[in-house]
């Protein structure tokens, strides 16, 4: 079983010697793991992925893939890493057979291997049938699909996919995921997944980290990242503003904290459900009569706020439109 | 619906039954094979420089043949066979310009970056655009010479003189190759790397491109002395209507290996600078 860790150690990038991309960063991907790294854009999510993958050197700290360095061991680290960029790299002129071909012959299979193997993965993305039309036709999925099918030609260790589903629609978006669980559970590769969709880190990864301003701000299980918020909560929402203040002044000391936004109170406290009623009752007590009430479960995004003290700025809102 | 077809497929082709790694001369190959696939597929780059070339050629031949009547140097010769030179001259120099053209492209599509992440060696990525560039120019500064044989060229050394010519023109083309392969790998930009190809102009034309050079005087002759295409013309202009003199033949060479030894060095310090990757 080769090594497939990823390993990063206070890894830092800054730009023309001010702009601070990335700014001591260190995280361990274990062997196998499907690892989610969520940052808003501009968090610094490519900049690391490309010192990982070789394309940038850090301006200090190091980092490992597959146990070779990325500095000092480059050609080892591109042997067995596959790396799906954010910014597609694909020839417009050239055909998806061609591309595939070259691909796989770079990696060390003969003309032959290589015609085969482009075969099989334009199978498996899908692409069969237009083998014959020039990439610059296609249509931003396709391209999306044929730029995996090249990052996965040689069949590496260690995937790295940055940002793999923007700007898909939905059913392409679970296509590409139920392929990336395939590749994980199926072949066992480590993948490394930048995404700015707090529901694609949470429904993929087995851990994550969260990226913000060059920096990580919180790491672990989504599961655990949402239980260290402690609790769910109580949300209730009022008629009028000035409310949601003496509703406050008269459920001290309930919940573990209380935060307002605008009309509406969060309560935030372990056992949610069961405390329903005796809020209820000090409101009333209180004279007061809530507008609505809802139950909450935590989420990667209650995360984000929590850490980093602002709403997720990305595109999850178009995520949970969709 | 999923992208899965059959959870198999992947095993068709073992990592295993995988040599390391492709042997340096198929990369460059295969690079090479690669630039000229997507050159055949966008002839608005190649054409002009060919119209412009034949142009050059019928333009000045028809202006200027008489020249030879009474411009000294050049009396009793063949003007067409003074002028040719200068037609596969800039066939060879723009047909260079693809070369630079070719990285400037991968660079911008992102693709540069795609074969940066594999195993193929760097050198063999621009060594593809540069042999590709050459066989485009070959072809250019061929076809150039068959017009100028078609209106009657009779080279005094025949087809072994032209066939020399043409090996120069190839060689000389090369070198400028380095030329616009380091201009692109340095600016990644197609804007600047068209600009770099207007060097050109001055290697075409401060030179003894109209007249024999000691016709020429003041700034443009100390021009003509320094551009080594002067050299080359001198040399393909003997091959033409003179006749064999390795002397002339052997100063071309050289001035051609000048240029190179400088612009290949320039575009190796700019594949590193491009590829140390800031």
């Amino acid at each position: 079983m080769p090594n497939r860790e990823i390993v990063a150690e206070n890894l830092v990038k800054r730009y023309n010697g001010s702009v601070l991309a990335v700014n001591d960063v260190s995280f361990r991907v274990k062997s196998g793991e499907i690892f989610g790294f969520l940052g808003p854009n501009g968090a610094g999510k490519s900049t690391t992925v490309a010192m990982l993958t070789t394309l940038i050197v850090p301006t200090s700290g190091r980092a490992t893939v597959g146990g070779y360095d990325v500095v000092s061991q480059a050609g080892e680290v591109r042997r067995i890493a596959g790396v799906a960029l954010q910014e597609i790299g694909l020839d417009p002129l050239m055909k998806s057979m061609e591309l595939l071909t070259i691909q796989a012959q770079l990696f060390g299979m003969s003309r032959k291997q290589a015609q085969q193997r482009a075969r099989e993965l334009l199978e498996l993305v899908k692409l069969s049938d237009v083998t014959d039309r020039r990439v610059g036709k296609y249509s931003g999925g396709m391209r999306r699909r044929l730029d995996l099918a090249l990052a996965l030609a040689h069949e590496p260790d260690i995937l790295f996919l940055d940002e793999p589903t923007t700007g898909l629609d939905p059913a392409s978006r679970r296509d590409i995921w139920n392929e990336v669980r395939r590749l994980n559970q199926q072949l066992g590769m480590t993948i490394f997944l930048t995404t700015q969709y707090l529901e694609e880190a949470d429904e993929l990864a087995d851990r994550i980290a969260i990226i913000d301003g060059g920096k990580i701000v919180a790491e672990g299980a989504p599961a655990e990242l949402k239980a260290s918020l402690g609790s769910e909560s109580i949300n209730v929402t009022f008629r009028d503003v000035e409310a949601v203040d003496r509703a406050r002044a008269a459920l001290a000391g309930m919940a573990d904290r209380m935060q307002a936004d605008r009309k509406t109170l969060r309560l935030y406290l372990p056992n949610a459900a069961a405390s329903v009623p005796a809020v209820v009752s000090r409101l009333t007590d209180a004279g007061l009569e809530p507008a609505s009430l809802t139950l909450t479960q935590p989420t990667l995004d209650d995360v984000f706020l929590q850490v980093t003290g602002q709403r997720f700025r990305a595109e999850a809102a178009e995520v949970e439109a969709a | 619906m999923s992208v899965i077809s059959n959870p198999t497929v992947l095993s068709g082709v073992r990592r295993a039954e995988v040599v390391r790694s492709m042997p340096f001369p198929l990369q460059v190959i295969t690079m090479t094979w690669r630039n000229l696939v997507t050159i055949f597929r966008t002839p608005a780059a190649v054409i002009p420089t060919l119209i412009i070339s034949a142009f050059f050629l019928l333009v000045y031949n028809s202006s200027l043949g008489g020249a030879s009547n009474f411009v000294p140097g050049l009396i009793g010769q063949s003007y067409l066979g003074f002028i040719l030179p200068v037609s596969v001259v800039s066939a060879a120099l723009g047909g260079a310009g693809v070369a630079g053209q070719a990285i400037v492209r991968d660079i911008e599509s992102g693709y540069f970056n795609k074969l940066l992440l594999t195993p193929a060696s760097r050198g063999a990525l621009v060594l593809g655009a540069m042999l590709a560039g050459a066989i485009i120019l070959a072809l250019q500064t061929s076809l150039v010479t068959v017009v100028g044989l078609l209106m009657g060229l009779q080279p005094k050394t025949g087809l072994p003189g032209i066939l020399v010519m043409l090996g120069l023109a190839l060689l000389l083309g090369t070198a400028f190759a380095g030329f616009t392969v380091a201009m692109a790998l340095r600016s990644g930009n197609a804007a600047a790397t068209q600009g770099a190809t207007f060097l050109f102009f001055p290697l075409t034309f401060l030179t003894s491109t109209f007249v024999p050079i000691n016709l020429l005087s003041g700034w443009i002759r100390t021009a003509a002395e320094i551009n080594p295409v002067t050299y080359v013309l001198d040399a393909m202009r003997a091959l033409l209507n003179t006749g064999w003199d390795a002397q002339i033949v052997l100063r071309g060479l050289v001035a051609i290996l000048i240029m190179a030894m400088l612009t290949f060095t320039f575009a190796m310090a700019s594949l590193r600078a491009r590829t140390r990757r800031r």
